[in-house]
């Protein structure tokens, strides 16, 4: 497969990251006036909802995240099981997948849920629900929280977003190195390990308040005894973190990528409409359970004061001022893979179902990076 | 000397909200609490947002673009991103009139 890009970035690869706010081709060089004057959100979109109604879904309940937690451990304790009853036999390897699907898919949404402040009404449980989700998808959780404000600032707009996690266009390599895990690994290792050693680089200062960081450090250290104390039990012979955390976390992870995945890829950088940058898809009950209706992405961009409970009639509310949902997630995983396949063999990117930006529809050949990823 | 100035009606603002007030130049959350009216600055003192689109919780206000939350009481930045506090204003009713003291 023949990988025909041209690099059109400017500036130089960084040796911690620093350098990883990347001014792409594709964007206006004014990144200062952008910082200033730019907030992707509703208001930047045109997008308008009545404000009592607004205020109505914004309002908050500690009972669907609790039925939510509760719903949740039943799901881990079954999938424990069924993995616990298929040691030593070859079940065991689907077993862990279900297993690794159930734990790092509501990980990650409750983490990015929590980290909104919008799961629980009692801040509290908010934040302890956080930590320890955090600690399951394997970010420092303030780290998380501050960059991830700063993707809804400038969602998608290229040398701002601090959570771009692939290059754009997406190619197959890309994707590759995005669903496998490869990309957040690395880059959860790296973070965790800067924070650790307060070698903070320019973006987490830049994002976090500077009284946040000795937290960040003190989480990070936290975390990372956990994670060697994990490495350490497995070592001493003692198997079961491996075969009911690690292995099924490698294993479902790739699942939790391509909901995320599909959240951005084929969408317009730079614009200040969410509904350019920003796909919402179909999924059935099952997915809308594990990512918590973070299906309707473009509803949480407009909204992100909206509960996970209240998306899905946000979704109703504004659905007159929104694209209609692509397809399913297998489908709009599906053809996005087809698309970004036939990017690295140079023939034409027009998905069959998804919806693109007009620059990421080709008719084949050579093409121009427009960002660089800021999550690797 | 601060005057008290007429913002609005208690009528105007429902239970455990807040209204927009805008005067000379300037612009404040009025909000209306459990146990009543409280006055600050509009603009969260994170990104300039005004609070006016924002969740009132007992008596603190969220800010709806990155959910930092403050005190309206006594303005204190309670959860981040925020880290600066609102200023608060002194705030009474008279025959069903919102008065601040700016």
């Amino acid at each position: 497969m023949s990988r025909q890009v041209t690099d059109g970035l400017r500036g130089s690869a960084s040796r911690n990251g620093e350098d990883r706010l990347w001014m792409g081709r594709g964007a206006t060089p004014r990144r200062e006036h952008l910082r200033e004057s730019v907030i992707t959100n509703a208001a930047s979109t045109g997008v308008r909802i009545d404000r009592k109604r607004l205020k109505d879904l914004a309002r908050r309940s500690d009972r669907p995240g609790l039925r939510y937690l509760a719903l949740w451990a039943f799901a881990l304790l079954a999938a424990g099981m069924l993995v616990w009853a298929a040691l030593d036999t070859f079940l065991v390897w689907p077993a862990m997948f279900l297993l690794g699907v159930v734990t790092s898919v509501p990980a990650y949404s409750l983490s990015h849920e929590t980290a909104h402040g919008t799961a629980f009404r009692t801040r509290w449980l908010n934040e302890t629900v956080f930590w320890f989700t955090s600690l399951l998808y394997g970010e420092e959780p303030l780290h998380r929280r501050y960059t991830h404000t700063n993707h809804h600032t400038y969602t998608w707009y290229v040398g701002l977003d601090s959570q771009m996690p692939f290059d754009t266009p997406l190619d197959f390599e890309g994707w590759l190195y995005d669903v496998s895990g490869l990309s957040i690994h690395r880059f959860q290792l790296r973070v965790l390990w800067q924070l650790a050693t307060k070698r903070y680089t320019a973006l987490m200062r830049e994002v976090s308040p500077e009284s946040e960081l000795p937290k960040m450090t003190r989480n990070a250290r936290l975390f990372g005894l956990v994670y060697l104390g994990v490495g350490g039990l497995i070592a001493a012979g003692i198997t079961w973190p491996l075969w009911f955390y690690v292995l099924p976390r490698l294993l479902g992870g790739p699942i939790m990528l391509m909901f995320n995945l599909i959240q951005h890829a084929e969408m317009q950088e730079n614009s200040p409409s969410i509904l350019e940058s920003t796909r919402t898809f179909r999924t059935n009950w099952v997915g809308r359970f594990l990512y918590l209706n973070m299906n309707h992405h473009v509803e949480h961009h407009l909204y992100p004061q909206v509960p996970f409970y209240s998306l899905p009639r946000l979704h109703e509310a504004v659905a007159d001022q929104t694209p209609k949902p692509d397809p399913g997630f297998w489908r709009t995983n599906l053809d996005l893979l087809s698309v970004v396949v036939r990017r690295s063999l140079g023939r034409s990117t027009r998905g069959a179902w998804i919806r693109q930006a007009p620059h990421m529809v080709t008719a084949g050949g050579a093409y121009e990076r427009i960002a660089k990823a800021t999550m690797q | 000397m601060a005057d008290w100035i007429r913002a609005c009606a208690a009528g105007d603002i429902d239970e455990e909200d807040l209204v927009r007030w805008d005067h000379q130049g300037r612009t404040y959350a009025i909000y209306r609490a459990c146990d009543g009216f409280y006055c600050t600055d509009g603009l969260c003192t994170h990104r300039d947002e005004h609070l006016d689109a924002g969740l009132l919780m007992g008596h603190v206000i969220e800010c709806p673009l990155h959910q930092g939350r403050f005190d309206i009481r006594s303005g204190e930045a309670v959860s981040p991103p925020p880290c600066v506090g609102l200023k608060t204003y002194p705030v009474k009713t008279e025959h069903g009139q919102v008065l601040v003291k700016v």
